[in-house]
């Protein structure tokens, strides 16, 4: 497809993105900038375990680090503008710390570094009571005002945090065509080619990790904002699960995955269980169990993820 | 990539689909209760109680004139989840919200009923949701600075104990109530030995069982949720811990006797309510909800059951369906059950939203609470 066309259908949907909130209510606004702050986060997790193929399950801890760094500092009625650096600095530096000796292993037995990292960072949040508030959380976490424009507001806040994922996209599109993004999928591909090609597989697959950390800790800061109170429920390594799976439900490794992906696992239960179509009503009590049944058909029948829809027809229809 | 695109806008177009809206004539409750996650138990048996009231009330012919209707929202036991939960019981134009239960949850959850002036029930124990100036909160638990000096008091007095240790769980919930229990227990002069902490959904509690034996107190006090109680309880039985066991409304509840069976059996502790009240109203809510629900109420479902009357009986006696006209009316206005059996317990709520009403010493025995001692009201009405 040409990058006109490209171009034309993300304006299309952007379009719709912003036009459909003004119809929406506030709890559906919400939702969708819920959505928009997830998915901040699993396009850093795409990056890493789509593009890189380095299985992380601690994409939360980072998603919680920005989150306090924003709600201890927004507190301290620092501007959001300079939080949001701090916070991408923080993880990216912390992504790198986690990430040298995690990443010395590979596939599986990262995935458990990583998922221990994460639970140790959920007992730091929960047990480091000065700083973290514990189990009671920081509450009053301010919404911020920028060049005059308060964004409180559910639809002002929307706009923002859409306008920044449209940002944080650009510069993950510009970076995946960047000479480094084709390193990145080249060491997923086929490490000892790469290598023989002269690609630094640890420097690049740190390097990989740790934007994808920067990305969940950018998430982060905007949702401490939007809920205006965090706790570490939230960043329990559950998250981290569900951040996974909507990289792979979407299409792991395809730019839009993530945005379909984290549109299910968000929106789609609340959707389904919202419902006042009749004969949808049954969802309301069962949402939860057909949501699961779902996911586990999906997975069996597009183990590539909905974006690998059109590819699996293709191969059905066409000749073998 | 078109499709893609297709794709993704099909799926935020079903987010965009808009939610029920109901006749103008009903009074609507809306329940963000937690139906999954950690406190479940809590969440469903409060939505439970709340819809047996409302099938009554309604099957009577409503509140002057006017019939309930409910929505249940599922809150998740997820902060970020509720709050969305409760803007939309706000966009459905709810009378009042009940719930969440998970205090956390509560906090964001009442910042958005407050913005839109609707009144807001829970049944959240700690005690800070009252005290941050929310005129539309309502409480229908004892706060923990509330239950637990009676707790206290009652290992000091009654027990004749010195010393006493604590396992509690390391929530919100638990973390408020352990520290107002330190609190209590300081000015009665009871000495805590050992202080030890539990997780969420902990299933083997041999460790922190050993540790309470090896301490050595004379009474150990329990402060976790239904299940993790339930667990425990079995624990201390097979290590043949013989000390007093001491708890505040989760241990000594239904679900935990249901769960830990004989192990509950001799386990004390304070109740703000019981279905085994010595009094006739409960005696009839408790057979109605057995009846319904196949199984018995905790104080969840006694508290869920009371919203609905304390709202008929406030829009009663005032003469209008009006959320702010309830809510100021409903602070300081004695309700007894004389005159509303429905509300199945005399009660007065402070202005914070505070509930202060009698409560009970209970022992458990085969499986039953028996209600040892009934403690006033903290301040007489």
């Amino acid at each position: 497809m040409s990058a006109r066309r490209h171009l034309a259908g993300l304006a299309v949907v952007l379009a719709a993105l912003v036009i459909v909130a003004l119809f929406l209510k506030r709890s559906d606004v919400y939702l969708l900038t819920l959505w928009a702050v997830y998915l901040m986060a699993t396009m850093g997790l795409n990056l890493t375990a789509g593009y890189a193929g380095q299985m992380s399950l601690g994409q939360a801890a980072f998603f919680g680090i920005g989150a306090y760094i924003a709600a201890l500092l927004l507190k301290a009625s620092w501007p959001f503008l300079a939080v949001l650096p701090v916070a991408a600095i923080v993880c990216f530096v912390v992504g790198i710390v986690v990430g040298f000796p995690a990443l010395r292993v590979q596939h599986h037995y990262l995935a458990f570094a990583t998922l221990g990292f994460n639970v140790l960072a959920y007992l730091a949040m929960r047990n480091e009571e000065a700083i973290t508030g514990g189990t009671f959380g920081i509450s009053g976490i301010p919404r911020p005002t920028l060049f005059g424009v308060d964004l409180g507001g559910h639809l002002a806040y929307w706009y923002w945090t859409l306008g920044s994922l449209v940002v944080l996209g650009g510069l993950l599109w510009w970076l995946l065509r960047s000479p480094w993004g084709r390193a990145f999928t080249a060491l997923r591909d086929n490490p000892i080619r790469a290598e023989s090609l002269g690609i630094n597989i640890t420097a690049y697959t740190l390097l990989a990790f740790a934007i994808g950390a920067a990305c969940a800790g950018i998430a982060g800061v905007y949702y401490a904002s939007l809920v205006e109170f965090i706790e570490p429920g939230p960043f329990h390594f559950s998250t981290s699960l569900m951040m996974l799976l909507a990289v792979i439900v979407g299409g792991s490794g395809r730019f839009y995955g993530p945005a379909l992906g984290t549109a299910i696992v968000i929106l789609l239960p609340e959707f389904l269980r919202g419902s006042s179509v009749p004969w949808l009503k049954f969802m309301q009590v069962w949402y939860l169990a057909f949501f699961g049944i779902a996911v586990i058909v999906l997975m069996i029948w597009l183990p590539g993820g909905l974006l690998s829809l059109r590819e699996r027809l293709d191969r059905k229809g066409g000749p073998q | 990539m078109k499709k893609d695109l297709i794709h993704i806008t099909t799926v935020l177009a079903f987010a965009g689909a808009s939610a029920i809206v109901g006749a103008q004539e009903t009074i609507k409750l809306v329940n963000v209760l937690e139906l999954s996650g950690p406190i479940a138990t809590a969440g469903t048996n409060y939505r439970n109680g709340v819809e047996l009231a409302v099938k009554e009330i309604n099957a009577a012919g409503g509140v002057l004139g006017r019939k309930f209707e409910t929505v249940t929202l599922d809150g998740q036991s997820n902060a970020g989840i509720s709050k969305a939960m409760a803007q939309r019981a706000v966009d459905m134009g709810a009378f009042a919200v009940i719930g969440p239960t998970l205090s956390g949850a509560m906090v964001v959850s009442a910042a958005e009923t407050r913005r839109a002036e609707i009144p807001n029930f829970t049944g959240a124990a700690a005690a800070s949701i009252t005290q941050q100036g929310n005129p539309y909160v309502i409480r229908t638990n004892f706060t923990q600075a509330t239950s637990m000096p009676k707790v206290a008091r009652y290992i000091k007095d009654d027990l004749k104990a010195n010393s006493v240790d604590i396992i509690w769980i390391n929530t919100d919930f638990g973390k408020g109530g352990r520290d107002e229990f330190l609190r209590a227990a300081q000015k009665f002069g009871l000495k805590i030995g050992a202080d030890i902490s539990s997780d969420q959904n902990q299933v083997d509690f041999s460790s922190a069982v050993l540790k309470a034996k090896q301490s050595n107190s004379d009474v150990l006090f329990v402060y976790t949720n239904e299940e993790e109680s339930a667990r425990l309880a079995r624990e201390l039985r097979k290590q043949g811990y013989a000390k007093p066991i001491v708890g505040e409304a989760t241990i000594i509840s239904q679900k935990a006797i249901e769960l830990a069976g004989d192990a509950a059996n001799g386990i004390r502790g304070h109740v703000a309510l019981t279905v085994d009240a010595p009094t006739a109203v409960m005696k009839a809510f408790d057979e109605k909800f057995q009846r319904e629900f196949k199984v018995r109420s905790d104080h969840n479902g006694i508290q869920g059951y009371s919203v609905p009357y304390i709202i008929k009986a406030v829009s009663e006696k005032i003469g209008k369906v009006d959320p702010k006209a309830f809510n100021a009316a409903l602070r300081d206005m004695p309700l007894h059950v004389k005159d509303y059996p429905g509300i199945l317990v005399s009660v007065k709520f402070d202005k914070n939203g505070d509930p202060d009403h009698e409560s009970y010493i209970v022992e458990i025995r085969d499986g039953k609470q028996v209600v040892l001692q009934t403690l006033p009201p903290n301040n007489p009405f």
